[in-house]
């Protein structure tokens, strides 16, 4: 399937040169969204029938089911994203340039939640990143574009270093650059090198924690959400974000329960400073973009709970489907919201939040799912962000009894929610119940809304009905759970 | 043979280099530079810990072979942003860029 992404990838890139002045403008968007279509497609039916399975497994990568979880929700995300730009693009022009780097950042993404390898890892994680700094800075005339991208390349690229240093120091405790050999290797550590160990953690924390948005590497965030064009800003927070933390899965649930180390006190409180500051930094902000991105973090900060409290399941493990669960429907949730900024946008010059007064009236499909997306972020009940919230902090309950800090962390996580359902109504009442600056209905753009009402059914069903998406992500995870306890005894 | 620990320990002060100039630098192409002795610190790991190791495999090596060009292929993506930035902004100080406010 990575084939068909690269191979639409360079067609984009040849078919500009061939098409004339109109096709241009929108045919490598279609392209594009065609292909991701496939791909999701092929996925599927090497799911459904094992007998077109491509692969069984490989060195470098290794056909599981979270790998098909998580390749499933970034190449829903970018699907809604390349629908949406099809018609965003046309304000920036230089629509191939656009679609082929989307393409190659979706075929990042997919090998990156596939890869079993630390080198694979590492050129996946490029993969994934390079052209998303080129997206964030498409607007090459806009200073806030321009801005965003050098600030959001230079600590990107800095994470990147910091993975490749702590790979190193693992190929040097692994004696292997494979994840499942590194396991065997890592049992029977020589206590002196523990502080090695350590130091590894540590910098595979920060580097996976800057795409992650783990707060103390947040910085970029919000910055580069509110400058990067709204539909690259969805693409970030909704699916190179996932992307980080399936492959912080595969790092961090199967290697590191055989280290002697207390990691996931680390990751709980490193959930709370995430959730916390990014719920309270939200309230405060004048700009939609900049509140979306911090809320963004605070979202990290709840799958981060599941992360944490993954290791004390009992019979099932909550916690890991709750990361799985949430890492679905707040790709979603995230990306409807950045569109419909997207669609507003196109319309209202200004995007701070006075501008979407009374745009209920004004813009009433884009306002409607907006709100949608908005309550599902807050996880009021029947849409799906509750369900997937429900799931991580019950999970966290359930690991109260066996840690004291299970039970405070669901407390906190509770009262984060409750808290943030406060910023995100506030943007609903200021659409429906303020008076707007000027007045007048104005013009939806149609592929953008289309999109949008794609995005809000996609809520509103899983909302309704979990019950697949939940089973989905306790096998994917009992299967990665296996997987590692099954190299565990040797 | 120099023992594994001289190799650390030069990798060591590459990498708190890199870190260094990443804290206290503040024109972006030196900071790319900074980003640049990290990787290239992580590098001299890779070859270090393979010839320690003492694998058949080529492991350590292909692995420095890709981040090489890896690191090539974001020194260009990241001069080509900063040239775009340039050319907006007329700066490249990234204290300097502040149209976000934070």
């Amino acid at each position: 399937m990575t084939g068909i992404l690269a191979g639409a990838a360079l067609l984009i890139l040849v078919a500009e040169a061939v098409l004339g002045e109109k096709s241009r403008k929108t045919l490598p968007g279609y392209i594009a969204l065609a292909a991701i279509i496939a791909s999701i497609g092929l996925i599927l039916i090497t799911q459904i029938s094992p007998a077109y399975s491509l692969t069984a497994s490989h060195p470098v990568f290794r056909n599981d089911l979270i790998g098909v979880f998580f390749s499933i929700v970034v190449l829903i995300v970018s699907a809604l994203v390349a629908a949406a730009s099809i018609e965003y693009v046309k304000t920036i022009g230089n629509s191939a340039a656009y679609n082929a780097l989307l393409l190659f950042t979706a075929i990042g993404m997919v090998l990156l939640s596939f890869a079993a390898d630390l080198l694979m890892i590492i050129v996946a994680w490029e993969l994934m990143s390079l052209p998303t700094y080129m997206l964030t800075g498409f607007r090459k005339r806009d200073p806030d574009s321009t801005e965003a991208s050098v600030k959001y390349f230079i600590l990107g690229a800095f994470s990147s270093g910091v993975l490749l240093y702590a790979l190193s120091l693992v190929y040097l405790l692994a004696g292997s650059t494979n994840i499942a050999t590194a396991v065997t290797a890592l049992q029977k550590l020589a206590p002196e090198l523990n502080p090695i160990a350590i130091l590894a953690l540590a910098l595979l924390v920060a580097g996976f924690g800057l795409k992650m948005s783990v707060v103390p590497f947040h910085m970029w965030i919000p910055d580069a959400y509110e400058g990067a064009p709204p539909t690259v800003a969805a693409l970030l927070s909704s699916a190179t974000k996932k992307a980080a933390f399936a492959v912080a899965i595969r790092v961090f649930i199967v290697t590191l329960p055989f280290l002697q180390l207390e990691w996931s006190a680390i990751f709980a409180i490193l959930a709370v400073a995430t959730m916390t500051l990014g719920n309270v930094a939200a309230l405060t902000q004048r700009m939609l973009p900049r509140m979306l991105a911090y809320s963004s973090i605070a979202q990290a900060g709840y799958i981060l709970v599941g992360l944490a409290v993954s290791p004390y399941a009992q019979s099932t493990p909550m916690g890991l489907v709750g990361v799985l669960f949430h890492s679905f429907t707040h790709g979603v949730m995230q990306a409807a919201a950045f569109i419909a900024v997207a669609a507003v946008s196109l319309r209202l010059v200004k995007s701070n939040l006075d501008s979407y007064s009374g745009l209920g009236l004004r813009m009433p499909v884009t306002a409607f799912t907006l709100t949608i997306a908005l309550l599902g972020l807050a996880g009021v009940p029947p849409l799906n962000g509750f369900w997937s919230k429900l799931v991580l902090f019950s999970a966290a309950v359930e690991a109260g009894s066996t840690v004291w800090w299970g039970g405070w962390l669901a407390v906190i996580g509770i009262l984060n929610s409750a808290f943030s359902l406060g910023y995100y109504a506030w943007v609903i009442k200021r659409m429906y119940l303020d008076d707007p600056e000027e007045t007048g209905r104005l013009k939806e753009p149609m592929g953008l809304t289309g999109v949008l009402v794609a995005a809000a059914l996609i809520i509103i069903v899983t909302g309704l009905y979990p019950a697949p998406i939940y089973e989905f992500a306790k096998n994917a995870s009992a299967a990665l759970l296996s997987a590692s306890t099954a190299a565990a005894p040797r | 043979m120099e023992p594994l620990f001289n190799y650390l320990l030069l990798s060591g002060v590459l990498f708190s280099i890199g870190v260094y100039g990443l804290v206290s630098k503040r024109n972006a192409v030196r900071l790319l530079f900074a980003v640049e002795i990290v990787i290239n610190a992580a590098n001299l790991n890779f070859i270090a810990f393979w010839r320690y190791l003492g694998e058949p495999s080529a492991v350590g090596q292909t692995f420095v072979l890709f981040t090489i060009a890896l690191a090539a292929a974001e020194a260009a993506v990241g001069l080509s942003i900063i040239i775009s930035a340039f050319r907006v902004h007329q700066e490249v100080d990234v204290q300097e860029l502040k149209n976000l406010k934070s």
